[in-house]
């Protein structure tokens, strides 16, 4: 046990203590950040001042030019941030007839006008349209479109009141009536007391299964890399045939697996106490809302993580030791990490369907089982205790397998040099005692 | 009693055969050789030994207790010196010496202690705190030694421990060597250089082409192949030696004088008839360089590469 400890410890100290590894520790999460900070930085821009657009009204019921104008001066008042100008109010003079109003037109395409608005001639009585010009339709775009059509409207409502007759004080009553009634959202799910929603809760609650699930995939398999690099490098170097006379193989593979899972737990813990802090910090202070990680989840995760960790080490171990080079093992390391990116390329599909077919399915594949059943527990909602327990059962199971399965391949592989044996030497290994 | 026993062991890779029905005894507390040219079977067998290739047929037993290590077992009592040597370049000598003597069980006060009395041995104390990587060639092979033997184990098992080495240090090892078989220590090395063996081993085991060519005690195999000669020195009238009955011939080299013998007479009766009726200044009688017998039992066209 002293040796397989002092193996670990080496392994750790070996990896911790090298700048390449205290640059990537800093590096994922000023990355992570920088992406944060710019996209709320676009975010804040959709709210925040924009730019003045530019359009140009064309009005073929040729009676709502002053409407118009008075709608587009309450909007300019009221929001200072969002300016729309109204250079111009064709009439039916100027622009009856096909092609007539071809130059507007053509200011649209050059960018010189942000959009182009056309009003039936029967808007008013009738049932005509509003037609819009528009040159690329940006999300942006669509903003300014809707934006204008509800003016226009506004302009066409008061017309429509005073051809009727109606006065200003019943306006500003009915207007009064319609006034909107806020609404909440309650979470009677399944705690006694009831919550209330905000959407940036929501979203909270959604990026912090996400966050868990990416700690898992970044532990497991970010981490486990570097057991290949360790045994290939061990095997370059010869320094293996002296390690083996001084320990068994099983005592060396068992050491550098505990000491990369320190390392892993290690980066684990500065970057969840990191990623924690600042988002109780931003939910406190940018976002306005009450944040609840799912804090209960942890003793699951730390189960998953050990189980996760020893089943892709130890596959890790047994690839490296019949590897000389790190191409070679790059080459059989394909499949294996196809099958771990696949939950990172659906993850977003499992965040929304959590107790869904795929999530279900996936769950009971045993490399996978830690990362999507941490993300399953930190969503909405939670699989049973029946499903938890099965996947750690099936997990715990297929551990003992793997790394008996690994330690054999490991003791033979790791000195054997020159060519990669086949599958079915591997195979014969496995039957040899 | 023995500290190794090797029984009829064979090793082929596809069509070579690399060892040919090897058998050998090592007895405890002695210096064993195991000579050859290159390709002889040497490292094969070392490696057998070490558990790290199976032989295909025979037995291998290690120390009284009749069993050979287990594939996977290790042991505290064998330090093994591998051909190739390596060492984690990017780790500090010390710290190197340090983690060797701990895996291989050394207690945490006995360690500190043992890893500068080894770089004192191996002359490396004022490179403790530098890296393997910034190690010459003939320093990298000294560090690897003491890696070996920093737990002082019981049977020293060194392929090829002198290749690299500039005289001074192959001295500097053998005198360790020496003074472990003195403690009661085994040990086995392998060496393609005859006279590497020749002044340090009590038993040697001589392989060409994966067969024993010759196997026992050095001095035994000396005298068995004693080629009868004598080299003198002497002062006065030496006219007299060529008439004897126990001298076959006699040939002058200088001040120095060669007198073949015939067969069973003694040199000791040489010696005596001598002393009666000369100054004698020099007496040798002419042991055989291992080289001579090698080259004389496999013939100068099967010896590849010595």
């Amino acid at each position: 046990m002293w040796k397989i400890l002092k193996i670990a410890q080496r392994e750790y100290l070996d990896v911790v203590k090298t700048k390449t590894f205290i640059l990537s520790i800093l590096m994922t999460p000023a990355i992570i950040g920088i992406v944060i900070f710019f996209s709320s930085r676009t975010q804040r821009s959709i709210t925040g001042p924009q730019p003045p657009r530019k359009v140009v009204i064309a009005d073929l019921t040729n009676q709502l030019t002053d409407d118009i104008k008075d709608s587009f001066e309450q909007h300019n008042k009221s929001n200072p941030q969002r300016q729309i100008l109204l250079q111009e109010i064709l009439t039916d003079s100027s622009a009856t007839g096909t092609g007539s109003d071809e130059p507007v037109k053509q200011k649209v395409r050059d960018g010189q006008l942000n959009a182009y608005f056309v009003l039936d001639k029967d808007s008013v009585e009738g049932t005509g349209k509003i037609l819009s010009f528009t040159r690329s339709t940006k999300i942006i775009d669509l903003d300014l479109i809707s934006n204008v059509e509800n003016l226009l409207n506004s302009a066409i409502f008061n017309r429509r009141c005073k051809l009727k007759d109606v006065s200003q004080e019943l306006l500003a009553q009915i207007s009064e009536l319609r006034r909107r009634v806020p609404n909440e959202i309650i979470d009677i799910g399944s705690a006694s007391e009831q919550k209330r929603i905000k959407k940036g809760e929501q979203i909270a609650k959604t990026m912090a299964s996400f966050f868990f699930m990416f700690m898992m995939f970044m532990g497991i398999f970010g981490m486990g890399q570097h057991m290949l690099t360790s045994v290939i490098e061990e095997k370059n170097s010869r320094v293996i045939e002296v390690l083996l006379s001084a320990v068994s193989p099983f005592e060396l593979m068992t050491g550098k697996i505990l000491g990369l899972a320190g390392i892993s737990l290690t980066v684990m813990s500065l970057w969840s106490a990191a990623a924690i802090g600042t988002a109780y910090y931003g939910a406190a202070h940018w976002w306005n809302i009450t944040l609840e990680l799912p804090i209960g989840i942890l003793p699951y995760f730390v189960i998953y993580f050990i189980l996760g960790f020893l089943l892709f080490s130890s596959i890790l171990a047994g690839i490296g030791s019949i590897c000389n080079t790190l191409k070679e093992a790059q080459s059989l390391m394909m499949p294996i990490s196809f099958i771990f990116i696949l939950p990172m390329i659906t993850w977003f599909n499992l965040v929304q369907n959590p107790d869904g077919l795929l999530a279900r399915v996936l769950s009971f594949v045993p490399p996978l089982t830690p990362i999507i059943m941490t993300l399953r527990l930190a969503a909405t909602p939670a699989p049973s205790f029946l499903e938890v327990l099965a996947s750690i059962i099936l997990l715990a199971v297929s551990v003992p397998v793997v790394l008996w399965a690994a330690a054999k391949i490991f003791r033979t592989g790791v000195l054997m040099y020159g060519k990669r044996p086949g599958l079915w030497e591997v195979l014969r290994w496995l039957r040899q005692s | 009693m023995d500290a190794l026993i090797m029984e009829n062991v064979s090793k082929s890779f596809g069509e070579v055969l690399a060892v040919n029905e090897l058998s050998v005894r090592v007895p405890t507390g002695s210096v064993y050789g195991f000579l050859g040219p290159n390709g002889a079977g040497k490292t094969t067998t070392i490696r057998m030994i070490m558990n790290i290739i199976r032989p295909d047929s025979g037995q291998i037993k290690i120390f009284e207790n009749g069993a050979g290590l287990r594939r996977g077992q290790a042991t505290n009592r064998i330090g093994y010196m591998p051909e190739e040597r390596g060492l984690y370049r990017k780790m500090k000598v010390g710290k190197v010496l340090a983690y060797f003597g701990a895996i291989k069980g050394l207690a945490r006060v006995e360690l500190g202690q043992r890893v500068t009395q080894w770089l004192q041995q191996v002359e490396l104390a004022d490179w403790a705190n530098k890296k393997v990587e910034e190690l010459s060639r003939g320093m990298h092979q000294k560090l690897q030694f003491a890696v070996t033997a920093i737990n002082e184990p019981d049977l020293l098992i060194l392929d090829e421990p002198f290749s690299g080495l500039d005289p001074v240090n192959q001295d500097l090892l053998k005198d360790i060597i020496c003074r472990m078989r003195d403690e009661g220590k085994t040990i086995l090395f392998s060496t393609h250089v005859m006279h590497e063996a020749e002044r340090l081993c009590d038993f040697i085991l001589l392989i060409n082409k994966g067969k024993a060519v010759l196997n026992g005690r050095l001095d035994d195999i000396r005298s068995r192949y004693k080629s009868g000669a004598v080299s003198v020195e002497l002062e006065g009238d030496t006219s007299f030696i060529r008439t004897l009955p126990m001298v076959k011939r006699t040939e002058s080299q200088g001040r120095r004088m060669e007198i073949s013998l015939s067969a069973n007479a003694d040199p000791q009766e040489l010696l005596k008839v001598l002393v009666g009726q000369v100054r004698v200044k020099a007496f040798e009688v002419k042991m055989p360089s291992l080289h001579e017998i090698f080259v004389r039992l496999v013939g100068r066209d099967n010896v590849e590469d010595s």
